[in-house]
């Protein structure tokens, strides 16, 4: 229940930064801008999904974690790892190329992972993990 | 690896969710097992035996 209210908390902390961010820059907002704040929703949206998930859980009165969420974990976070690496390379080779800013890239790398991250835990959660 | 939890569910007229709860893990976690999409750990085969009275080969079929 705890870490269900954790991650609703700070799921609601980004969506009023990014609200502010939103209404600060109307206006100015440039298409990279609007690209974030897609993916910035994206991953609210899957940090909902999985708060929403721990709610549940903890209302049927099932532990938070178990060995399979764990391994869930574990196998996301290594190939998120795997894959931001990559990310991390293709950012420094674009960045030659296109002109962004500091700002901009790091913002860019970050919700890369972020998503990466997502993208991973929805495979491995929806596939299962088997023969390892 | 296959396994036999849900035939043995069925003989115990168990449901998914109290077999959860005995075993002390998420509905989910049955739910792939089932499917034979995860295969337990050690531990988790052998409260799923306890829970069913039986061995451990007899639920979980090695090839």
């Amino acid at each position: 229940m705890k870490k269900a209210i954790t991650v609703f908390a700070v799921a609601a902390l980004v969506l009023v930064a990014t609200g502010l961010w939103f209404f600060s820059a109307q206006g100015t907002l440039k298409p990279f801008d609007l690209l974030s704040f897609g993916v910035i929703f994206i991953v609210l949206a899957f940090a909902i999904f999985v708060g929403y998930k721990r709610l549940t859980s903890a209302k049927r009165g099932e532990p938070a974690e178990d060995e399979l969420s764990k391994k869930v974990l574990l196998k996301t976070s290594s190939t998120s790892y795997y894959i931001s690496l990559y990310l991390w390379v293709a950012i420094l080779f674009i960045r030659d190329r296109v002109n962004l800013d500091t700002e901009e890239i790091l913002g860019a790398g970050i919700l890369g992972m972020a998503l990466s991250f997502a993208i991973c835990w929805i495979i491995y959660n929806f596939r299962g993990i088997k023969n390892e | 690896m296959n396994n036999r939890i849900k035939e043995f569910r069925a003989r115990y007229n168990l449901t998914q969710d109290d077999l959860a709860k005995k075993v002390n893990v998420r509905r989910e976690t049955i739910v792939f097992l089932e499917k034979n999409k995860y295969n337990p750990s050690l531990k988790l085969a052998c409260d799923i035996a306890r829970v069913f009275e039986s061995k451990i080969e007899d639920i979980f079929l090695f090839d």
